[in-house]
């Protein structure tokens, strides 16, 4: 019957959920290094590395996220796209902060074809770009327009 | 032999007692069924309903705007209340009426039919998303009432957080729209992956449910962001945090960062569902396959992922640095390609089909020729130099109403009329559609193309007064609103007079290959009445029975003599 | 046209389907056609929800990510005032109540019921053990001052010292004072040092705020989905076939958890060390 046929293409199984199951000391072992990662960033933050103090720390936190996402969340054992999707979030949120950056972090910064300016932030001359602003409303020689 | 695998039914509607093949109209009767409904069906419905009533609310402050503009000075109201409608006007046709929509009143009818699916995948959520909904409606009317806000439908800071207006409340109404989109999203995303029936494999499924999945992947992507967004205005905005404040140590710039991330993909969200349901009308009308079936499909996901790289041409005079306005200039070319495979692989597809004038045709064919204006404008404000002199006058305001309405809102009354005999069982007047469409096509042109003008010429946005030489363009301007508002009410006129006095309608009354096609006119509550095998492609007119292609005029006659 | 027969009953309820009982368990909705079907739609909208919920969070790490770029002497003194023991405690606490959060969804795919329930109510008692740590933070902080805009510092402000000693222990920033010359402003730390602040910290104590603050109501919330699944577990409507709300509500906690393995090092552990 066209019902039977239907099932059997969609559903060559039969049906039931086979999800993976993980021995409860493998879950014991999985928070004994997170632990043990845990107690290594913290250590680590009592000692300055100077610009590499953040790198260690991501890092570290990325092992933790990792483990805790591929066993404890399971994605080891399921679908790729579920994977996938949690990838797909971070991948987005890294455009949106590198996109962002490249303008708030890098105002007063523009090409050497023109002359200096100066960063907002820390009022040192940023290479290239043009004078700051009310020196070039200065140098201008055109009038405002007649008031109608 | 038979494309779809199942017996078609005949053009007679199932008896309402007791038989559980009774069409989802009638399959449980009274208010309370319909409020507590799980059928995607009965929501899409009821959203169809609301997002009419903001079309509605959002179209009466559009013409109190353009009659205020009809003359310098003022004409009907002070500055401040401008302020408040042109605010409210954006406000509630991007949040109320464009977002949802498409996905939730369209989509949520036919995506699961065209996948051969009984429903979404999650019925209770899709619900739950349509009260989600009403709520964030809700807040948002009370913000009105409390005095509305005056910032723009933007909200930028700084004078978001310092203007004394019901900013918080408006911005919750907005936050809670939100989930309603993410939740909607998110279900259309499961559905499509795990509810296909047999034979729909990815590559035959039909373009409409290709657009809603593309939708959905920008809906769940981009609005979390403007979610915390709004959250991060609040907080500002009650406690002072800073982020965007200047004297505080931030940037009011960041602001924009934060919302247009969220609202570039936003129009995507707008657009696509367009696009998805102008592909269904050209292959239909034209009878013909689609040309290109699988480059539309991955110009719709194309454009969800580019999408997200070019928010920052909305900021090019905010003062971005450089390097950004130029990354984002060159992202903003990018984004135009797939729009351009579309519109060419539309016009293939009608070059040497047999071409059909029916309304829904009529619509389709304005969308492809006002979404090229729209989306050819938009590369001049793409451009830096160009942008510099353009950005922040009408020839902007000219251009997204030209994508939004010539585009999205001009699609959707065709998705409407195309499928309004599939939902209601009702044929509506084709003669009365078309004179609408007329009104409907000149009135918009007249409304917008005196904007592209007058905002190359130096007119600025949301601005209450105007020099004198803008005048005769506002004027004409505010004489097409009143054509295209007369348009759009007949076509509705149309629709709603079609359930009182229209013709039963067949099965398939434009004799469409397409899938939804293959069901009753209303579809019975479980859609089809056992699970379809695909074994064909939902264009393939060379591959369709005559059977399925049958429009079934014939029978509604023999039927109507019988009595 | 020939009788069909319907794959499903169409009708109102879930209840038990007659004759097609073995292809239909109670537990599966009448719109999917096997449990299969089911479990993995399940899943993946909550990993899709998941993805939501990180782009949230992403949102004020982003800001954070540009501050923090853009003048890291905010970052670099007023991590101070945060206590790394407590923050490392949260952490383990938390790690703790990820292990048995999975312990609990292992113990649902193999039908015990009561091991379910026990890994369920540690779990939840390890949320509450987290909102505690957090509201000493909190308490102190308020008590201190150190509270985001506007509201950093109490009204009086004294935070001279007078005769050696600290009079108090209070900030202040006004809004209309950073406009002019930025102020930096005397504090005591958590070790009793006293610290001057750069001009901008209320910023990172808004942020502060804003993340833990989101954080510890995706907690609450988190705990009230775990409650909700722990009754249903109570009532047994949980065995070997049907586990699905425990595995999403597990699966709502390891995402609260890891928000915090970010936070925690991001707020507590990323400054200059003295």
């Amino acid at each position: 019957m066209a019902t039977e046929v239907a099932h059997a293409l969609a559903h060559p199984d039969d049906g039931a959920v086979h999800a993976h199951l993980s021995s409860a000391q493998f879950y014991w072992g999985i928070f004994g290094a997170l632990v043990f990662l845990t107690f290594v960033t913290v250590m680590v933050s009592y000692f300055d590395f100077g610009s590499a103090n953040i790198v260690i720390a991501m890092v570290v936190a990325t092992a933790k996220a990792g483990l805790v996402a591929t066993f404890f969340m399971h994605l080891r054992h399921d679908k790729l796209f579920n994977t996938l999707t949690f990838l797909a979030a971070f991948l987005f949120l890294a455009i949106f902060i590198l996109l962002t950056y490249d303008d708030i972090g890098r105002r007063g910064e523009v090409d050497n074809d023109y002359g200096g300016t100066i960063k907002a932030q820390t009022g040192q001359v940023a290479p290239g770009g043009e004078p700051a602003t009310s020196a070039t409303a200065d140098e201008t020689n055109e009038k405002p327009p007649e008031a109608p | 032999m038979a494309a779809i695998d199942i017996p078609i039914p005949g053009a007679h509607s199932a008896d309402a007692h007791g038989d559980p093949d009774a069409n989802y109209l009638k399959a449980s009767r009274g208010m309370g069924s319909w409020l507590t409904t799980l059928d995607h069906k009965r929501i899409g419905l009821m959203y169809l309903i609301n997002v009419t009533l903001a079309f509605f609310a959002g179209g009466i402050f559009a013409l109190l705007i353009r009659l205020e503009l009809f003359s310098r000075g003022r004409t009907i109201m002070d500055a401040e209340t401008y302020n408040r409608f042109f605010t409210l006007h954006g406000a509630i046709m991007v949040f109320l009426f464009i977002i949802p929509s498409v996905p939730a009143a369209l989509g949520n009818f036919f995506l699961p039919i065209m996948i051969g699916a009984k429903d979404v995948a999650f019925p209770k959520l899709n619900l739950f998303s349509y009260y989600i909904y009403l709520l964030g409606a809700a807040v948002a009317l009370t913000s009105i009432i409390m005095g509305s806000v005056d910032t723009g439908w933007t909200f930028y800071t700084p004078y978001s957080v310092q203007t004394q207006n019901s900013v918080i409340s408006m911005t919750l109404g907005a936050f809670i729209l939100g989930f309603s989109s993410i939740l909607t999203g998110l279900n259309f995303l499961v559905t499509v992956h795990t509810m296909r029936a047999p034979g729909c494999t990815w590559s035959r499924m039909p373009l409409f449910v290709w657009g809603m999945y593309a939708t959905a992947l920008i809906q769940v992507l981009a609005t979390p962001v403007l979610a915390i967004t709004l959250l991060l205005l609040c907080a500002e905005r009650f406690f002072g945090i800073g982020i965007f404040d200047p004297k505080l140590g931030g940037d009011p710039v960041l602001f924009q960062h934060f919302f247009w991330f969220y609202s570039h993909p936003a129009v995507y969200i707008m657009i696509v569902p367009g696009m998805a349901i102008t592909s269904e009308l050209i292959a239909t009308f034209s009878r013909r396959a689609i040309f290109g079936q699988f480059a539309i499909a991955m110009s719709s996901i194309s454009l969800a992922v580019l999408g997200f790289l070019v928010w920052g041409h909305h900021l090019f005079a905010a003062g971005m640095s450089e390097y950004a306005t130029m990354a984002f200039s060159a992202l903003t070319f990018l984004v135009a390609i797939p729009s351009g495979v579309k519109v060419f692989n539309w016009t293939a597809t009608m070059y040497k089909g047999s071409i059909v004038w029916a309304s829904p045709m009529l619509y389709a064919m304005a969308f492809i020729f006002l979404f090229t204006i729209g989306g050819l404008t938009g590369l001049f404000l793409g451009t830096l130099n160009v942008d510099i002199h353009l950005t922040d006058t009408y020839f902007v305001v000219a251009h997204f109403h030209y994508v939004m309405m010539g585009g999205t809102v001009i699609a959707f009354v065709g998705g409407l009329l195309y499928w309004w005999p599939k939902m209601t069982g009702k044929m509506h007047d084709e003669v009365k559609a078309k004179i609408g469409f007329v009104f409907v096509f000149i009135g918009f042109n007249t409304v917008f193309i005196p904007q592209f003008i007058m905002g190359s010429r130096g007119m600025p946005r949301r601005y209450y007064d105007y020099l004198p030489q803008f005048e005769i363009f506002h004027r004409i301007s505010t004489v097409g609103s009143w054509i295209l508002g007369a348009g759009l009410l007949l076509t509705g006129y149309t629709l709603l007079e079609a359930l009182w006095r229209g013709k039963r309608a067949p099965r398939n009354p434009w004799g469409s290959a397409g899938y939804e096609w293959m069901t009753d006119s209303p579809p019975s509550l479980a859609n089809f009445h056992e699970t379809p095998v695909f074994t064909r492609g939902p264009y393939d007119y060379h591959l369709a029975t005559p059977e399925e292609l049958a429009t079934g005029w014939d029978e509604v006659e023999q039927d109507g003599k019988k009595g | 046209m020939a009788n069909v027969s319907k794959a499903v009953e169409v009708g109102k309820g879930h209840g038990e389907h007659g004759d097609h009982d073995h292809a239909h368990p109670s537990f599966l909705a009448h719109h999917f056609d096997t449990p299969a079907q089911q479990f993995n739609a399940a899943k993946l909208g909550m990993w899709v929800f998941i993805a939501t919920e990180i782009l949230m969070f992403g949102g004020l790490f982003c800001a954070y990510a540009i501050w923090r770029a853009v003048d890291p002497s905010i970052f670099d003194q007023a991590h101070h005032f945060l206590n790394k023991k407590m923050g490392a405690a949260n952490t383990v606490v938390l790690l703790f109540s990820s292990l048995t959060a999975a312990l609990a969804v292992r113990s649902a795919q193999v039908g015990k019921r009561k091991a379910t329930s026990v890994y369920l109510i540690i779990t939840i008692l390890c949320a509450c053990a987290f909102l505690v740590i957090k509201y000493f933070e909190y308490s102190h902080k308020i008590h201190l001052g150190l509270l985001p805009g506007h509201c950093f510092g109490h009204p009086g402000f004294s935070g001279a010292i007078q005769n050696g000693e600290e009079v108090g222990t209070c900030l202040r920033v006004h809004a209309d004072q950073a406009a002019g010359t930025p102020q930096w402003v005397r504090a005591i730390d958590e070790d009793g040092h006293v610290q001057l602040l750069p001009p901008r910290t209320n910023m990172y104590f808004g942020l502060y705020f804003m993340m833990t603050g989101l954080h510890g109501l995706h907690v609450i919330i988190g705990m009230s989905i775990l409650g909700w699944v722990l009754v249903r577990n109570m009532k047994g409507q949980f065995s070997k076939e049907y586990f699905t709300a425990v595995d999403l509500g597990a699966l709502y906690w390891h995402l609260v958890d890891l928000v915090w393995i970010y936070l925690f090092p991001l707020l507590y552990l990323v400054g200059k060390p003295e």
